[in-house]
């Protein structure tokens, strides 16, 4: 769901950077107390990030036929935390922009706000509320909404930049959210689905990574593990 | 593996100072989004991907194919911007007033900007962009976060694709249930890789005596004024030949 370059007129694209704007610097200064104390936490967010990268390059098998890609907003919530991801997931559409002419830079707010914020904040929430039905249907239903929250957000900024001339902005967003549903709500469900498998097999064979890695509650007592090393 | 980067390590242009690139995309796409669409958009993307193929000496198959992809995409949107809700007699969707040629001014002035974004891309390495950032206030952490994740992606993309050959090979993509488990089991494996790769670096970098920088060889490079102002003339050019072009044909015509 990236917004491509220069589709948002000048207005709303400043307006979105100023309002991802503030996510994105609180994830930095939280890295960077992070990696104060600890440079190396620089190096495992540096190979997560080209993970994303990656993964977001990978193609996903749909159900309508055509092919789409996962966007690995609920897993890098999960792994990472959404204050992290907001600062991943920026770089990320930036290397989408700058590598595969996918997205854009002047859209790059707009596109940060829906993807790298308002997406792994659901999941995040989702999947701490949902801790309590298991592992597997609180890691489905934080990507799934995770990835569906990101569609609702880019809808309401197209809905915002495009304003139905009969119906105003609320007619234009159910316009595009009735839309996009034909494809977004299957491809939630398949990202659900993958992120499960993913997490599953991480949980089943690397363990202990995933302890070392928990940035989001346990940073602290990595750090002092990785110290005494 | 990423056509756009191999071009824009070997264009004729790859060794300008950066911001001689830079500069007259970012300009005309400020034109571009700015100005009308009718008559910037298509000077616009004429006059970016000239300069792309006869300046920089991208291939034009390159510089087409790179715009081809994003086209599909503003195409399939035109549609969906040209149709109106219609909540007179239930809801239904029709065809807005004027919607097509808002759609087409949407439509068109978005591949304008694209345009300039693919110059950019095409003649500049995204290593040469990092510095920059510097300049506008992107601190440190994420600049170095940024030069590793640029050079890993290339490592671990030669790993997904080995990996889905792999996979392919044993029939790991027969039927959507399949697919699914091995497209799971390939990106949960590649973050493993990914995970274990970070720790390998830090390992090898704590051996080097690592402190939290690195730092990076500045390259010595001045931009050009010359090429500095063309860069900012050539945008300001275009912009007032779509201004005045469509009134000098009007009292031509008269």
């Amino acid at each position: 769901m990236h917004i491509m370059e220069g589709y948002l007129p000048p207005l709303h694209a400043v307006a979105w950077t100023v309002t991802a704007a503030p996510f994105v610097v609180a994830g930095v200064r939280r890295i960077q107390r992070v990696a104060e104390d600890h440079p190396e936490t620089k190096l495992l967010l540096a190979t997560s990030g080209a993970f994303a990268f990656v993964l977001s390059a990978l193609k996903i098998p749909s159900v309508t036929g055509s092919c789409s890609h996962p966007t690995g907003v609920g897993l890098g919530a999960v792994l990472f935390g959404p204050n992290v991801m907001a600062v991943l997931g920026t770089i990320v559409l930036l290397f989408q922009a700058l590598l595969l002419a996918h997205g854009g830079l002047t859209t790059l707010g707009a596109n940060a706000f829906s993807m790298a914020v308002v997406g792994p904040w659901v999941a995040f929430g989702v999947w701490r509320m949902a801790s309590g039905m298991g592992r597997s249907l609180a890691v489905f239903l934080a990507a799934a909404l995770g990835n569906l929250a990101t569609y609702c957000t880019t809808s309401v900024q197209l809905a915002l930049a495009f304003p139905d001339p009969a119906t105003g902005i609320g007619g234009a967003l159910v316009k595009f959210l009735s839309i996009f549903a034909i494809t977004q709500i299957p491809l939630a469900v398949v990202e659900g689905l993958l992120t499960v498998v993913v997490v599953n097999l991480l949980m089943q064979y690397s363990r202990d990574e995933l302890s070392t890695l928990s940035f989001a509650p346990r940073t602290a007592s990595r750090a002092k593990v990785v110290g005494a090393e | 593996m990423l056509a756009i980067d191999r071009h824009a390590w070997t264009n004729r242009w790859h060794a300008r100072h950066p911001l001689e690139k830079l500069l007259p995309a970012l300009v005309m796409m400020l034109v571009a989004l700015v100005m009308s669409p009718w008559p910037t958009a298509p000077l616009v993307i004429a006059v970016m991907v000239t300069l792309a193929v006869a300046g920089a000496g991208v291939p034009a198959t390159a510089v087409l194919g790179t715009l081809a992809v994003p086209l599909g995409f503003l195409l399939t949107g035109v549609p969906v911007l040209a149709l109106a809700v219609d909540v007179s007699d239930g809801l239904s969707l029709g065809l807005a007033p004027d919607g097509l040629e808002m759609a087409a001014a949407v439509t068109s002035r978005s591949l304008a900007a694209t345009s300039c974004l693919v110059f950019l891309i095409l003649t500049t390495p995204m290593a040469d962009l990092m510095p920059l950032l510097g300049r506008i206030g992107v601190p440190r952490l994420i600049r170095d976060l940024m030069l590793l994740m640029y050079r890993l992606i290339f490592i671990f993309l030669d790993c997904a694709i080995t990996g889905r050959q792999a996979q392919v090979g044993r029939l790991g993509y027969d039927g959507p249930r399949r697919s699914l488990r091995s497209l799971g089991w390939l990106a949960g494996s590649l973050f493993q890789r990914s995970l274990d790769r970070g720790r390998r670096l830090e390992t090898g970098l704590a051996a080097r005596g690592f402190t939290g920088d690195l730092p990076q060889p500045s390259d010595g490079r001045t931009p050009s004024p010359v090429a500095l102002l063309a860069g900012v003339a050539l945008p300001l050019a275009v912009a007032c030949a779509a201004w005045l072009g469509p009134l000098e044909y009007a009292a031509w015509t008269k």
